[in-house]
This record gives structure tokens, C-alpha cells and sequence, in this order.
């Protein structure tokens, strides 16, 4: 399996009426890499419209950028050829962000396992399909007969996440790109989701991109940080040192939005947004761009 | 296999009422559609009761005649079956033709987007503002002697753009669903997301489409029928209720002449619309109730 994604220089601008020059540029000049080996998890962090989830996209060749280019391994995956493109979607495999949406309400859940089963040749009969579906839905730690044979709205939002768990984990892609996969789980669940995140990187050796905009789940994950605003990489490096010593006042000011469950630790001053928008304008600049990417 | 898809057909009808109720009355209406020659013929008994002056004009409703006679000594309940077969053959006609070429260019047009999008809405946005009557009436003043099938087609024509705007905009939504991204990122294709993706949601709107086309078909079939300009040789529903009114019927205790295509006009419509909704909730799990199975 080819090991590294590569993104370099991406921008991806859209169309937007009302707007100065006619366009919104959501992504602007992200470069940064992914490596298989070692299996690593790389948080990207950053509010709402700051541009991640359309970085997921264009990773996922979901959204072809407007400028720039996504590699994997070495090549531009909008130009690969048909054997190289089989081995791009086999080996980067998402899971979104909204457990409700992503089944086809249509169809029995078992539809969506199936499919990767079949268009990824998992297994040559039906037998060793079952067995392949089984066994990965107790991976993510569900009860097949819990699940198979219902329809997407007869189960949780846990539950139908985990699903989107037990397909990545039949297919062992080398990247899982994680757009907000935990935003829409209650605390215990996303702890169990993460908790699965992490079991794959040891046993199976797959590298995360998660993506997010919850600081606590980045510190829980441990590994890289990246946090993006507007468009723009601002920061990155270990979580333990963006954590302890942002550099970025964007970065602190995410910090100083966590909320702590202790009484004593209320929110003593209110965020005000259009603080966030001043701090764009005049600090942007005095931070220390980060130049080369980690990894 | 044969027998697994009937019993899941089977099944499905069971689940609901309305589809139940609804398939029945149309199964009804196509049976006597199919079987009107033969009942045509045994109303005769060897001749034509259609002809003009078969019988006596104006009889009234008794156990010769059930629905009594024209103001042409016609058989009224012959006429009432004849009629029901062609106006169900323009509405499946105009139906289908409508509800095919309007599904394809709502897929097109919605799944592509851009340009391609940009020419089909222009277009249909064209035909929609188009005042189609006053054109049909032209059209078959110009063809002299038109078949049913053709004013199929013509009614076709003008019918399509409501089916396409509807459907092009549900399409617009559910391309962006996480799902269809799902299926990407699953190496379908755009044909196979389409069929297996999309269509399956969107089956009750283009159930909703293939009914009002094909009702749509079958009123303006009535509207030519009034001036004259309908296809040679064929009566339909729409000019049985036309001679009723003209001949002032109803005065002359000919009531079924009137009521009756107009019961079996209703009937069809609720008959569609029951299907439609039935298919809807079969289709869509979410309306099944919570328990599901």
C-alpha cells in the first residue's frame, strides 16, 4: 500500500453572491502530510466555517480544490488511473459527521456493509461475507443480531456510528479520515467511539485525521495537532505542547472555551464573536507561521 | 424467484389500506377497459349498440338499458365502457411518455448541475410558461385525423416540464446527502447512485408526476373532445359528459349520461392519488410507524 497523503498547497474557493470579489475561499493554501507508518492520529481543530470539513472533502476527492493539489503517494488522486484509484478509495475511507444522514433511510442498515463487501471484493461468498460483517460490528463492540436487518431509524445515533466503525474496520483502509465523527454522541458514547479510534491505530495500524472542533476529545486522542482558522493552518505540533503552550492567540482562545465540568471553574468572561474576528486581523500576522509541515 | 417477488408484492399491498383500496379501483377500470369489447358485444347482442339509432333515443335507465339511451338512441352503459378504455389508454400513454422523458431530465439536470443544468431548467422553464391548450388546439387543427396515440404525444409534450421541475429540485437535495458521498467514497458510479440511491426516495414523487400527467391527459383529452378537435372516430369520458350537457340530459331524466363519467373521472383520481400515498408510506420506513417490523 502506497503510505502517504499529501496535501500541497490546496485552496478551494466557492462561487458566493454578496460578496466583495464574488467568491468565499473556505480552504487557503493548506499543505500538510499523513503518514501510514507509523500509525499516528492528527487532529484538525477549528469552528465552525473555519474550512476542515471541506479539507475532508478534498482529501476524500469528494470536492476537487481550486487550486493545489492532494496526493497520495506521490500522485494527484483527480488523476490516477483506474488500478491506482481502486487502491486510493480502499486505502482513505471516511467517517462523517452525521449519523442520521448517512444511512439511506431505504435501505436496511446491513446494505451499507454489504456494499463495501462487494464493490471492495472483502469475500468471494455470501458465508464468508456474513462471517467478515459479524466479525467486524463485534470489533466496534455491536451485537450483529442488535443491528442487521433494521432500518437505520430504529437505531441510535451510537449505533449507526459504530456501523460506519465495523466499515472502516472491514475494509482496513491505511487513512480514515474522521469528519467530526463524535459531535453528534453523547459523552459516554463518544468516549466509546474514540476509545475504538484508538484501538485501531495500535491493531490495525490505520492513521486518523480527526476532525473537529472540541479541544477535549483532540487532548483525549493525543498525537498531532493542527488547528485551522479561516482557511489557514495556524498552528500545529504535539497536542501536549499546543495545549500547555499555544503560540497562536486563536489557539488560546480555543483553550480558554473549554468548559469544565466543576462548579468552581464557571466561565468567568463571555466570548464576545466579533472578538474572535479582531483577533484575526490584528494577530494573525504577529504569530509565528508555521512553515514546514510536522509529520 | 418469481414467487418471491410476488409474495413480497403481496406483502406490500397487505401493509396498507390505501394502497389495497386504490389498486383494486384501478384494477376494476382496467379490467373493464381491457374487457370493453367483449361487454360492448354482449350489450349489442350481435350489433353495434354504439351506432347511431341502435335504439330508441332517450330511454330511460331500466333492466334493457342500465343507463338508458343518448339523444342517438346509443347505448349509454356501452358508450360509458368504451370511453373509459380510451380514456385510460391516452392518460397511460401521456403518462408514461411524460413521467420518462420528465425523470430523465430531472436526473440529468439535477445530478450534473452547472451547464448542463443551466440548458435543461431554461428549457423546461420555456414549455412551462408555454399556454398549452391554445397550442394543442392548433397542433390538431393542423394534423387532421389524429390518432389517440399522437395526442398522446402532443399532450405529452406540455406535460413533462411539471414532472421535471419537481423531481430536478428533490434531486438537488439529495445529491448533497452524506449518503451519496457514501456511496462515492464506495466506488459506485453516477448511473448506479443514481438508480440505487436516489430513485428509490424519490419514487413518490414520480408516482405524483405519472398521476397528474396522466390525469392531466386525460381532462385535456375532454378539453379537445368540447371543440371538436379530438382524435377520429373515439369517444372518451370528456365528450359523454359534453353531449350530456349540450342536450340538456339531466332535464330528460337521462341522469346517468352525465353522473356517471364523472363518478368514474373522480373514482380514477382518488384511485391515483390512494396508490401514490400507499407507495409512499410502503416506501418510506420512516411513516411505517415506530415499531417497524
Amino acid at each position: 500500500m502506497k503510505s502517504e497523503l499529501e496535501l500541497r498547497g490546496v485552496q478551494q474557493r466557492f462561487h458566493a453572491r454578496g460578496v466583495a470579489d464574488g467568491y468565499i475561499t473556505a480552504v487557503d493554501d493548506v499543505s500538510f502530510s499523513l503518514a501510514a507508518s507509523p500509525p499516528q492520529i492528527v487532529s484538525l481543530v477549528g469552528q465552525s466555517g473555519s474550512g476542515k470539513s471541506t479539507i475532508a472533502r478534498n482529501v476524500l476527492g469528494l470536492q476537487k480544490p481550486t487550486a493545489g493539489s492532494v496526493l497520495y503517494g506521490g500522485k494527484d488522486i483527480f488523476k490516477l488511473n483506474r488500478a491506482e484509484y481502486d487502491e486510493y478509495r480502499r486505502d482513505v475511507q471516511p467517517v462523517f459527521q452525521d449519523p442520521y444522514a448517512i444511512f439511506n433511510p431505504f435501505y436496511r442498515v446491513d446494505r451499507v456493509l454489504w456494499k463495501a463487501v462487494k464493490k471492495f471484493k472483502l469475500a468471494s461468498t455470501r458465508e464468508a461475507g456474513l462471517t467478515l460483517i459479524e466479525e467486524s460490528l463485534r470489533a466496534v463492540r455491536l451485537e450483529p443480531e442488535n443491528v442487521l436487518g433494521r432500518y437505520p431509524h430504529q437505531l441510535s445515533g451510537g449505533q449507526r456510528q459504530r456501523i460506519m466503525l465495523a466499515r472502516v474496520h472491514m475494509l482496513r483502509p491505511s487513512f480514515i479520515i474522521a469528519d467530526e465523527p463524535v459531535s453528534m454522541l453523547d459523552a459516554q458514547v463518544r468516549k466509546h467511539f474514540l476509545d475504538i479510534l484508538l484501538d485501531f491505530q495500535t491493531e490495525h495500524g490505520m492513521t486518523t485525521l480527526f476532525i473537529t472542533h472540541d479541544l477535549s476529545t483532540v487532548y483525549y486522542l493525543g498525537g498531532e495537532v493542527m488547528v485551522i482558522t479561516k482557511g489557514q493552518i495556524v498552528e500545529r505540533g504535539p497536542v501536549s505542547t499546543v495545549m500547555h503552550e499555544p503560540s497562536h492567540p486563536y489557539t488560546k482562545l480555543l483553550l480558554d472555551s473549554i468548559p469544565q465540568p466543576d462548579p468552581d471553574q464557571r466561565w468567568t468572561s463571555r466570548i464576545a464573536v466579533d472578538e474572535l474576528d479582531d483577533l484575526e486581523e490584528t494577530d494573525a500576522q504577529a504569530a509565528p507561521a508555521p512553515e514546514a509541515p510536522i509529520l | 424467484m418469481t414467487m418471491r417477488i410476488l409474495t413480497a408484492v403481496l406483502r406490500t399491498i397487505r401493509n396498507s389500506r390505501r394502497l389495497a383500496i386504490g389498486l383494486l379501483i384501478l384494477g376494476v377500470m382496467v379490467l373493464l377497459a381491457l374487457f370493453s369489447p367483449l361487454i360492448v358485444n354482449a350489450i349489442g347482442g350481435g350489433k353495434d349498440p354504439i351506432e347511431v339509432a341502435a335504439y330508441e333515443k332517450w330511454l330511460v335507465p331500466g333492466p334493457g338499458h342500465l343507463l338508458g339511451t343518448d339523444q342517438f338512441g346509443r347505448d349509454v352503459f356501452a358508450m360509458v365502457v368504451k370511453a373509459l378504455s380510451v380514456s385510460l389508454q391516452i392518460g397511460a400513454i401521456a403518462g408514461i411518455i411524460s413521467t420518462v422523458v420528465g425523470v430523465i431530465v430531472a436526473f440529468v439536470a439535477g445530478y450534473k448541475g452547472g451547464w448542463i443544468d443551466g440548458i435543461l431548467s431554461t428549457f423546461t422553464g420555456i414549455l412551462l410558461v408555454i399556454p398549452t391548450f391554445p397550442l394543442l388546439i392548433a397542433l390538431s387543427a393542423y394534423a387532421k385525423n389524429v390518432t389517440l396515440f399522437q395526442v398522446g404525444v402532443m399532450i405529452s409534450i406540455f406535460a413533462w416540464p411539471f414532472a421535471a421541475k419537481t423531481i430536478r429540485s428533490q434531486v438537488l437535495s439529495l445529491r448533497t446527502r452524506p449518503y451519496v458521498d457514501l456511496a462515492r467514497v464506495s466506488k459506485a458510479r453516477d448511473l448506479e447512485i443514481i438508480v440505487t440511491e436516489l430513485l428509490p426516495n424519490l419514487l413518490p414523487f414520480i408516482g405524483v408526476g405519472f398521476a397528474s400527467s396522466a390525469l392531466g391527459a386525460i381532462f385535456g383529452l375532454v378539453g379537445l373532445e368540447v371543440i371538436g378537435l379530438g382524435p377520429g372516430g373515439v369517444v372518451d369520458l370528456g365528450q359523454i359528459i359534453f353531449n350530456a350537457i349540450t342536450t340538456g340530459a339531466l332535464t330528460l331524466g337521462a341522469w346517468p349520461m352525465f353522473v356517471v363519467p364523472i363518478v368514474l373521472l373522480t373514482l380514477l383520481f382518488a384511485a391515483l392519488n390512494m396508490v401514490n400515498i400507499g407507495l409512499e408510506e410502503v416506501y418510506n420506513p420512516r411513516l411505517r410507524g415506530v415499531a417497524g417490523e
